[in-house]
């Protein structure tokens, strides 16, 4: 049989070194049902003294690594003596849910939102931007080539204005069938220029007068 | 070399036999050539299993030189692909071979021509048991999930490590080592593998270091026959989690077969159980056995499928 004291209690009780104390409870029970005297796993596999052997070191090492303070002390010692990596112990913080369209490292909204505003500004697209303004009608084909100029994705423009993806690209893509209804279709074209340091109020007016009279949106 | 695969267990009446000659089958249906080989010396009765009487030819012609090859001996079953050497016609004294008749029958099993030779062990830890189990670095325990069977199989397994670690030390001309265990023992008898490891590793770090790298050679599966209504359905796992902790080998629990009636039936009316009820519970444990065998990866020669 292998020697119980080259084991560490982590191999002892068979969890990963990270364990949350949920899994160390589990564990531990688990273990219990094994090496417990009426166990039929474990029958005539130790005589009374090993399993008393076993069953201290299961009690040693659920005590230590069920008491935070016994385990950071406990989990110390193995990193110096170079029995584990300290690298595997980092995986305690429990992670938190993040949003599905954040991709950036900052975790505050605002945060998030300032870093998109600074992009917009940081790439000096006014020459672009004058000859948008310029123009007499727009499409959504410009706004499109514009957003992809300064080097916006449109996951970040739904982080600043909510107006769903999709929808988003029924404008780029000029699908007039998949826009909603004016007067919400006015409103988004509002804050997407906005977002894109564009003049709201001529935009939509550039916008409409490319848009088809026969469209359902009317 | 076809794969070899002993199937043990220490403990009478755990199915040994019947779960040698249902794999046999199923082996056999997926296109393999099958032999299975009957080393319940003096106990024998795989033949009644697969519903033949008396086969003409066994083990006894081999051993009393009727004819040089072990192959000569194979008798065909009702079951396409599937041969048995059976040892029934042997002497009434052949449960206690001689040494070098031993030696002489591992080493024809090792050069047989198939794809997969299955072996039916005895119960018991006797020498000539072990030797045959040790014929190869797999092997098959079948357990019942009683106290009884489970202390067999635990002495069995350290039986199998003692007499490995035995062969290994007198290969390995570490006799001054074995000298030295065996004055230090009582009676010039050997305690436990680990007390010999330790005792090894003590004198020579790498003599004890091989003998723990043969050790690990071993991959032995094993399977919970007739698993009853209210038994643990975790005791398969948890026996393999304290099998791979305190032993020094790879152990995988492969299925629990579960208790059926109709396995009596199935030995009176002298038809492979499988074959007769192919659609049942426990038939469908026997052939995830197969599966889980096949698609082990350590036996690239077994064929997977239906070969028409």
């Amino acid at each position: 049989m292998k020697r119980l004291e080259e084991l560490t209690y982590f191999e002892i009780l068979e969890i990963p070194v990270h364990a949350s104390s949920f899994e160390i409870r589990e564990a531990y029970r688990e273990a219990l049902s094994i090496y417990s005297e009426d166990s039929l796993s474990t029958y005539a596999f130790f005589d009374e003294d090993e399993r008393k052997r076993v069953l201290d070191k299961i009690e040693e090492a659920y005590a230590t690594l069920v008491d935070e303070k016994r385990r950071a002390e406990y989990e110390r010692r193995l990193v110096l003596q170079g029995r584990i990596d300290s690298s595997l112990l980092k995986e305690k913080e429990p992670k938190k849910p993040i949003p599905i369209f954040q991709v950036g490292q900052s975790k505050s909204r605002e945060a998030f939102v300032n870093r998109i505003r600074q992009k917009v500004k940081a790439s000096s697209q006014d020459e672009g931007r004058k000859t948008i303004l310029d123009k007499d009608q727009l499409a959504g084909e410009d706004l499109k080539r514009f957003r992809e100029a300064i080097g916006l994705s449109l996951e970040e423009v739904f982080e600043l204005t909510r107006i769903n993806v999709s929808i988003l690209k029924a404008i780029e893509g000029d699908l007039y069938e998949a826009l909603p209804a004016m007067i919400y279709l006015k409103s988004f074209i509002k804050s997407y220029a906005q977002v894109l340091a564009l003049d709201p109020e001529s935009t939509l007016q550039a916008y409409l007068k490319g848009f088809p009279s026969g469209s359902t949106a009317f | 070399m076809g794969c070899i695969y002993p199937i043990g267990g220490g403990k009478g009446g755990s199915g040994k036999s019947f779960i040698t000659a249902n794999l046999g089958v199923l082996f056999a249906s997926l296109g393999n050539r099958v032999v299975l080989l009957d080393l319940d010396l003096g106990g024998s009765n795989l033949h009644t299993l697969l519903g033949l009487t008396n086969p003409r030819s066994g083990l006894h012609d081999f051993l009393n030189k009727t004819v040089s090859d072990l192959d000569d001996t194979v008798v065909e079953t009702l079951i396409p692909n599937l041969f048995i050497i059976s040892s029934v016609r042997c002497s009434m004294e052949i449960a206690n071979l001689f040494y070098v008749q031993k030696m002489k029958i591992i080493k024809a099993i090792q050069g047989l021509p198939y794809d997969c030779i299955l072996l039916d062990l005895g119960a018991g830890t006797n020498y000539n048991t072990l030797d045959f189990f040790l014929a190869s670095n797999e092997g098959l325990f079948v357990v019942t999930p009683e106290p009884t069977s489970i202390e067999n199989t635990f002495r069995f397994i350290r039986a199998v490590y003692l007499r490995k670690l035995k062969q290994i030390l007198r290969e390995k001309d570490f006799s001054d080592v074995l000298r030295e265990l065996a004055s230090h023992s009582k009676n010039g008898v050997m305690g436990s593998p680990s007390s010999v490891i330790e005792a090894v590793s003590q004198r020579d770090r790498a003599k004890g270091e091989l003998l723990l790298d043969r050790l690990g050679e071993f991959e032995l599966k094993f399977v919970l026959n007739q698993f009853r209504k209210h038994t643990d359905v975790k005791l398969g796992d948890k026996i393999e989690r304290v099998c791979n902790k305190h032993f020094y080998s790879r152990f995988k629990f492969l299925d629990n077969i579960s208790y059926d009636e109709r396995v009596h039936d199935s030995i009176f009316s002298k038809e492979v159980y499988i074959v007769k009820y192919p659609y049942t519970p426990t038939a469908a444990a026997l052939q995830n056995i197969v599966n889980k065998i096949v698609s082990n990866g350590s036996q690239p020669e077994l064929k997977r499928s239906v070969v028409l």
